[in-house]
């Protein structure tokens, strides 16, 4: 369902992710772990098409990104950690205009849309335009959103950063159902116990490449580790995770410096 | 539906759901745009009657010592003859217009004939004092003339000998240049404007109000073509522009039809043409299309909002400034350079068709490189959204 295959994105001089290689297949929850900053965000992004690979390619459901931004829109759904909506349209309004861009129409999209309100619980504010609703009902929407196509690969990325219990429990549901249903669930992640719950695979992404790849079960046999965190940190080690840290906190530091140089030349 | 209308359906009904977007693409011009021209050449009016009635303010040295020329003054309509004693204070004040000082003994040296110097002092920064000074020497003229026809019957001499020639003004400019003119002030700088007004929150809201709202990666992420994307938000904003513009011509015209504005004592009926309407429409719609283009180039590198109108406020005034300073200078004749300027080109054809006169050289021009103008601001839009460091840009 999906073979990504050596892929690199560069900005600039600052490689966000390299060679990064992996399969993931129909009717499972595939995990991509990380501290925040090691790649996962880009790696979701290119193989979505929204930026463009550096080297290397993914093909998604038999279609290339390179080759067929497009098609693997069509195949795809992805639910960014930015669960914002249009706040001046009803949640339905919302659905229906991302229904209309993914070429959907007429009544089978107003089915697809009574579909959706009832499975994510949401028929009660449908009506109600989006600037009013909470965090949870925003998620709702954003999900709706990016399923609205009915996918066959469905990336989450960072889902439920920020959400309280009960939001994250509509997230979890949903990619449980997903996986039922026969999809690609992608989970991208630092939430090591959400990952370890969920996940039939996990790919582990550190400094920008993918170091592990195996299931919960393997990586806590070969760490010895009661967790999937303490595998985690068994396997980058204790003292590489604060290094990482360091390392991105001074990449920041320097970023913002150049860019206020930048603003002076000016 | 074409992902091009899909896009710009959405965008035209969420605007129309914005109070921010109403307000400056709808009610503004629709009533400010009447209610300031109107008004303007209401004021007018009312300064051209209250100059006309209003009298001028005169002060004389010596007066005591001048009886003839005091006697003169009184005799003129709408002159008032005051005393002063510090006639900088009372210039400065303005209790007096204009000064008029000479020697004690101008009486005696009029009556022998000898010519003698009236100093007319003025403050030049004081319109009122300008006025009043210009017309204290034009009746010192006529005062000179009255002693001359009174020198000359004394020497049995006819007065008309001092005529070479009798200028009479004739006005043989039409009631519809003469109100064009007046329109020409103020109206093609108000075109400009609302061409950008129109389309300057709709163009922050489609671009920068997409990242704030954190909505553009949805966007991004359907099957919409990046150039699909920008043509659609493009439309929207072009549309609404545009609509600023029709709705600004409309409701002028018709706050003229109620309110016809009169110079002097005649009152003037605007009278356009339907081709002089259909130009101002056509030159005013293709800069909203060229505008539209150039604010979603500005309004996409910012991260929000209030970053986008940082970055609009000095691209407004660049374009509105040169407009603004060349619309009110009366008799400037542009050369063919000034038709390629975008702005200040619509500016001079809308003041040239107001005043009825079709310069099609004027019009072809205007309209040529406004629309290549507009057609490289698409072009510049587009490119700008394929980037990805302005699109994520942090």
């Amino acid at each position: 369902m999906l073979q990504v295959q050596g892929l690199t994105k560069k900005f600039g001089e600052v490689t966000a992710v390299e060679a990064v290689t992996f399969d993931a297949h129909a009717g499972e929850i595939f995990g991509l772990l990380g501290p925040n900053g090691a790649g996962k965000t880009t790696t979701i992004r290119v193989i979505a098409t929204i930026l463009q690979p550096t080297e290397g390619t993914a093909v998604v459901d038999g279609h290339d990104i390179r080759k067929e931004p497009e098609a693997v829109r069509k195949t795809l759904g992805l639910l960014t950690a930015d669960i914002g909506v249009y706040d001046r349209f009803t949640a339905r309004e919302n659905l229906r205009y991302m229904g209309r861009l993914y070429g959907l129409g007429g009544t089978a999209l107003e089915n697809r849309i009574h579909t959706l309100l009832v499975a994510l619980e949401m028929e009660h504010f449908a009506d109600r335009r989006a600037g009013t609703f909470s965090t949870g009902m925003k998620q709702k929407v954003a999900i709706a959103r990016s399923i609205i196509h009915d996918p066959k690969v469905v990336i989450f990325d960072e889902p439920t950063a920020g959400l309280d219990v009960l939001a994250s429990q509509t997230v979890i549901r949903y990619m449980q159902h997903a996986k039922q249903d026969g999809k690609l669930v992608i989970l991208s992640t630092h939430d090591m116990a959400h990952a370890q719950a969920l996940c039939d695979r996990v790919g582990i992404i550190h400094r920008s490449k993918l170091i592990t790849l195996a299931t919960p079960q393997e990586l806590l046999q070969q760490t010895q580790s009661q967790n999937l965190e303490e595998a985690f940190l068994a396997i980058v080690g204790q003292n590489a995770a604060q290094t990482t840290e360091r390392e991105r906190e001074e990449a920041h530091l320097r970023d913002v410096a150049k860019k206020r140089k930048k603003l002076f030349k000016l | 539906m074409n992902p091009i209308r899909t896009i710009c359906s959405k965008e035209l009904l969420d605007s129309l759901r914005d109070r921010r977007t109403l307000l400056t693409a709808v009610l503004l011009p629709v009533l400010l745009m009447p209610a300031i021209l109107v008004g303007s050449i209401k004021f007018q009016e009312y300064q051209i009657q209250q100059a006309e009635e209003k009298p001028v303010t005169l002060a004389l040295e010596h007066e005591a010592a001048v009886p003839t020329l005091v006697a003169f003054f009184k005799q003129q309509p709408k002159v008032e003859l005051k005393i002063t004693t510090d006639y900088p204070a009372d210039l400065d004040s303005g209790a007096i217009a204009a000064y008029l000082s000479f020697t004690p003994t101008l009486e005696q040296d009029v009556q022998k004939g000898i010519p003698a110097d009236v100093r007319v002092i003025q403050k030049s920064s004081n319109i009122t004092s300008t006025t009043a000074a210009a017309k204290a020497l034009s009746l010192l003229q006529l005062f000179n003339r009255e002693q001359a026809a009174k020198r000359l019957a004394a020497q049995q001499v006819d007065a008309k000998l001092l005529d070479a020639l009798v200028p009479v003004p004739v006005d043989i400019a039409t009631s519809q240049e003469k109100s064009g003119f007046f329109l020409g002030l103020l109206l093609p700088m108000f075109i400009v404007l609302f061409a950008l007004i129109g389309g300057m929150y709709i163009a922050i809201d489609v671009s920068a109000g997409e990242k704030e709202r954190k909505t553009l990666e949805a966007l991004l992420l359907t099957p919409a073509t990046r150039l699909q994307i920008v043509a659609g938000k493009f439309a929207a904003v072009a549309i609404t522009a545009s609509t600023t513009i029709v709705l600004s011509l409309a409701s002028m015209y018709a706050a003229f039809k109620l309110f016809p504005p009169s110079f002097g004592e005649e009152t003037v009926a605007i009278q356009l043409s339907l081709g002089a309407v259909g130009i101002m429409l056509g030159i005013g719609v293709i800069l909203a299309v060229m505008f539209s283009g150039l604010l979603l180039s500005v309004a996409i590198f910012a991260k929000n909002y209030k970053e986008a109108q940082n970055y609009i406020t000095p691209f407004y005034l660049l374009a509105v400034l040169p407009v603004a300073i060349f619309a009110q200078i009366p008799g400037f004749k542009p050369t063919v350079a000034f038709f390629l300027i975008p702005g200040v080109n619509a500016v001079f054809v809308i003041k040239e068709v107001l005043i009825g006169t079709f310069n099609w050289p004027h019009i072809g021009l205007t309209v040529g490189s406004l629309l290549v103008y507009a057609l490289v601001a698409i072009f510049v839009s587009s490119r700008i959204y394929a980037k990805e460091s302005v699109l994520f840009r942090s």
